[in-house]
C-alpha cells in the first residue's frame, strides 16, 4: 500500500467542522474556507463552500464528479474575462 | 438588457497575399464565426459576409465580402466584427447566452437593488455571476448561477430576482485572526 493510499485524503480540521455544522442546520449558506488544500469528500456534495482566491470567496457548489479534488482547484487565482460572444450559462 | 449586437470577433490583419484577412474568434466554438454573418464592423458602417478558408495559429484565415486585396485587407487590421443578436439560435429554458446576462440589474426578494452583472464565469464548478454597484459596495460579489440563488431572470425587463445566500454579499478580505492555514 502506497503511503498516500494509507495516509487517506487530507482535510483541513475546520472544513469539516463547519461542513457538518452547515449540514446539520439544513440552512442553504455558503461556507466561506480558505483551506485550497482540502480534498473534496462525498459528504459535501450537495454544499456550497466559498473557497478564498487570495481576494474574494469563488462560490464552488460540490458535485460527485468533483470528489477528490482540492477546492483550488475550482477557485482560479486569476481572472480573465474576455468577450460574451456566444458564450452560454445554464442555470443548475 | 439584450444587447442589440454581440462582438464574435477581430480582425488581426491580412493573411496571404489575396485579400484575406486574419481572423480572431471569440465565440465557444470558433468556427461559429461564420454562421453568424453578415458581420459589421463597431460603427456598423460595413457589412461583412465571412467564409474561412483554413485554420492557421491563434485564429482562422477567412475572406471577406467586398475585400478583395491585401491593402484592403490590412486597412483592417484591429476592426472587432459584431453579429446582430437575433443571429445567435434560441436557447432552451434556463440556458442564457453570457451577453444576455450581462448588464441586467439584479434585485433581491426584498426589491432592493444589489447592482449589475458585469461578468459570467465558470471556473468549473458551474456558473457564477459577477455583480457590481448596489450591495456590492466594494469591488464585486459573486453568486452561484443555480435556480435556488437566481429564481428569476427576466430578460424582457432587464432584471434578475436573486436570493443570495448568508454571508454571500460581504466582500474583501477576512478580518485578522481569522485567516486558517492553507
Amino acid at each position: 500500500m502506497s503511503r498516500s493510499v494509507w495516509k487517506g485524503p487530507f482535510v483541513d480540521a475546520y472544513v469539516l467542522r463547519k461542513a457538518e455544522k452547515a449540514r446539520e442546520g439544513g440552512r442553504n449558506e455558503v461556507i466561506k474556507i480558505w483551506s485550497r488544500r482540502s480534498t473534496i469528500l462525498p459528504q459535501f456534495v450537495g454544499l456550497t463552500f466559498g473557497v478564498y482566491n487570495g481576494q474574494k470567496h469563488i462560490p464552488v457548489l460540490v458535485t460527485e464528479e468533483m470528489i477528490g479534488q482540492k477546492f483550488g482547484e475550482y477557485s482560479p487565482t486569476r481572472t480573465y474575462y474576455g468577450h460574451a460572444a456566444d458564450k452560454k450559462a445554464k442555470r443548475k | 438588457m439584450s444587447a442589440a449586437r454581440v462582438c464574435v470577433g477581430a480582425i488581426a490583419g491580412a493573411f496571404g497575399v489575396r485579400g484575406e484577412v486574419r481572423l480572431k474568434s471569440f465565440c465557444a466554438e470558433p468556427a461559429a464565426i461564420a454562421g453568424y454573418g453578415p458581420l459589421s464592423t463597431e460603427d456598423g458602417a460595413r457589412r461583412f459576409e465571412v467564409t474561412i478558408t483554413r485554420q492557421i495559429p491563434q485564429g482562422f484565415a477567412a475572406r471577406l465580402s467586398g475585400v478583395g486585396t491585401r491593402e484592403e485587407a490590412e486597412a483592417l487590421r484591429g476592426q472587432r466584427l459584431y453579429a446582430d443578436r437575433d443571429r445567435l439560435p434560441p436557447l432552451p429554458e434556463d440556458e442564457f447566452y453570457h451577453a444576455d446576462l450581462i448588464g441586467l440589474e439584479v434585485i433581491d426578494t426584498g426589491g432592493r437593488p444589489l447592482g449589475r452583472v458585469i461578468a459570467v464565469h465558470d471556473h468549473g464548478a458551474g456558473d457564477i455571476l459577477e455583480i457590481a454597484g448596489g450591495a456590492a459596495r466594494r469591488g464585486s460579489v459573486l453568486l452561484p448561477f443555480t435556480r435556488e440563488v437566481v429564481p428569476t431572470v427576466d430578460l424582457a425587463r432587464g432584471r434578475i430576482v436573486a436570493d443570495p445566500p448568508p454571508g454571500s454579499l460581504d466582500t474583501g478580505p477576512p478580518p485578522p485572526g481569522s485567516r486558517r492555514a492553507g
